[in-house]
């Protein structure tokens, strides 16, 4: 069956959609399914099914004793690369190692930006934090902004004695 | 009560509404494909408590209906009032949807994630859309602990959504830039930027009704305002692009005469099928941002897009109709509401 979208190619991603009050059902090719929005881990990177499994995972051929299973809801790192779907949120510390490429495929080298949970909206992590009020330090100092320089020692001190005694529990 | 659709937004003759989804999973659950029926029970349990702990049952006016005592006509009427996704109904054990008064916040529960918060405004107005999600999640949070890692973001099922879980989307009516080719070129050059721009419903790739829906695809390593005003952006370049196509189109006779002429139809017929009515109406839109009609506005044009949709329709009137009922109906309805 060929993509509905662009004719083309062979479907392989079926997309429900609402035609005249009805539910029902189309077709689409790898890359119209990326294009439209409705991609997946072997979509995004481009790859069948089979060409994902056989050409990063030569552990397939491990015996099953071996298998690594993910602690909490039981899925191999196999299961994982078949349905593109990873099972819950210990599977991306289980199987970190090996899901961080096909990330860094899809996303590039990006990290998380943005909203973290458990702070406001501006809040970003303790680290990142520091290093931009130091380099704002560094610029008050540069423009001779004693006053603004003071509070933003005293800010990164703070920051700086949290950071500590974090360590200490 | 008022919907959020019959009021008039920003940049309204081009953008139909804005629209804000931020996807969240519970950490102590597996995700949607690994979950069994008391999971469910128990993501369903732990959000609606929540909901309850932080007062935003009573603040939104959140309303609880559990998917499986819908009709499927009534299901479908939710996808068509833009509250749920076709995906999310065509599976609706365990699943349901926190809903308010005037349906402009809602939360999606079970579905490809356990809570998809969503919030709708009329216009483009992604800075009232994002405060209320927003607030809503924030809210949320302080009684849920969300599967979050600081490098990749809020953790979803699918890789692709990896990041800050952010969905924002605009609707937006281009009959201008689809008859000169225009909206076509935007969707195959917006790609690479990670946005995308498709056609509104079904599967052709030239919407009856010519509504657009554009979208963010990238929600990781871009901080949620990032990725807002990349959105923003090209809205306006697109806005700009369809009110210039609009003004030439606008001259020639022949379409002026179509303009008028669709809303004699709709005032006249007697028999409407959803088909016709998408072509009339958009060309109606058309003819009030062009000043050639003046005796109605947005607000009810976007009523009657929304309320004679087939699904919607038939659950407002509250009867089983056949195909020539519904169609007689939807005439008479359209009557109705233009009278007033
Ligand atoms: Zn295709
Ligand atoms: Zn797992």
């Amino acid at each position: 069956m060929l993509c509905e979208s662009c004719g083309v190619f062979p479907a392989t991603t079926h997309v429900k959609t609402i035609i005249n009050g009805e539910l029902s059902e189309y077709c689409l090719c790898a890359q119209c399914a990326q294009k439209l929005g409705y991609g997946n881990l072997t979509t995004g990177l481009g790859l069948s099914v089979g060409s994902l499994l056989g050409g990063f995972f030569s552990h397939m051929e491990r015996p099953e004793a071996d298998v690594v299973r993910c602690k909490f809801c039981g899925s191999t790192f196999d299961d994982i690369a078949r349905s593109g779907k990873v099972g819950c949120a210990e599977c991306y510390h289980t199987f970190y190692n090996r899901l961080i490429p096909l990330i860094q495929q899809i996303h590039g080298n990006a990290k998380h930006r943005g909203k973290v949970p458990g702070g406001s909206q501006l809040s970003v992590n303790p680290q990142t934090q520091l290093s931009v009020m130091r380099s704002e330090l560094r610029k008050a100092i540069d423009s001779e902004n004693f006053e603004h320089a003071a509070e933003l020692r005293d800010r990164i001190r703070a920051l700086e004695g949290e950071g500590q005694n974090g360590k200490m529990v | 009560m008022e919907k959020w659709y019959e009021k008039t937004g920003p940049e309204n003759d081009v953008v139909l509404s804005t629209c804000i989804r931020l996807n969240r999973n519970l950490r102590d659950y597996p995700f949607s494909e690994k979950m069994s029926r008391s999971h469910q029970a128990a993501v369903t349990k732990c959000v609606l408590q929540a909901s309850k702990d932080s007062c935003i049952l009573d603040r939104f006016q959140l309303q609880y209906l559990p998917m499986e005592q819908l009709t499927k006509t009534e299901m479908v009427s939710l996808v068509e009032l833009q509250l749920a996704n076709p995906e999310f109904i065509s599976v609706p054990e365990g699943r349901g949807v926190l809903l308010s008064g005037d349906e402009s916040v809602s939360i999606l529960l079970n579905g490809e994630n356990h809570l998809q918060v969503q919030a709708n405004e009329a216009g483009l107005d992604f800075e009232k859309a994002y405060r209320a999600a927003d607030e809503l999640d924030s809210l949320l949070e302080k009684n849920l602990t969300f599967a979050f890692d600081e490098t990749l973001g809020y953790l979803t099922q699918n890789p692709m959504n990896l990041g800050t879980g952010l969905s924002a989307s605009l609707s937006l009516h281009l009959p201008a830039l689809q008859e000169n080719g225009g909206a076509a070129r935007i969707s195959a050059s917006l790609a690479p930027l990670g946005l995308s721009l498709r056609a509104g419903g079904g599967k052709g790739s030239e919407p009856k009704g010519a509504v657009y829906y554009l979208s963010n695809r990238v929600s990781l390593g871009l901080s949620e305002s990032e990725a807002i005003s990349n959105l923003q952006n090209i809205a306006m370049q697109i806005i700009t692009q369809e009110r210039a196509a609009r003004d030439e189109l606008v001259q020639e006779l022949e379409v002026q005469d179509t303009i008028c002429r669709s809303l004699g139809i709709l005032k006249s017929a007697r028999i409407m099928s959803y088909e016709e009515f998408q072509g009339l109406i958009s060309n109606v839109r058309f003819g009030i941002s062009a000043g050639l009609i003046t005796e109605i506005g947005y607000e009810i044009v976007e009523r009657l897009s929304f309320e004679m949709q087939p699904a919607t329709l038939l659950v407002m009137s509250g009867k089983k109709l056949t195909v020539n009922e519904r169609r007689s109906l939807r005439a008479q309805k359209i009557k109705e509401i233009l009278k007033n």
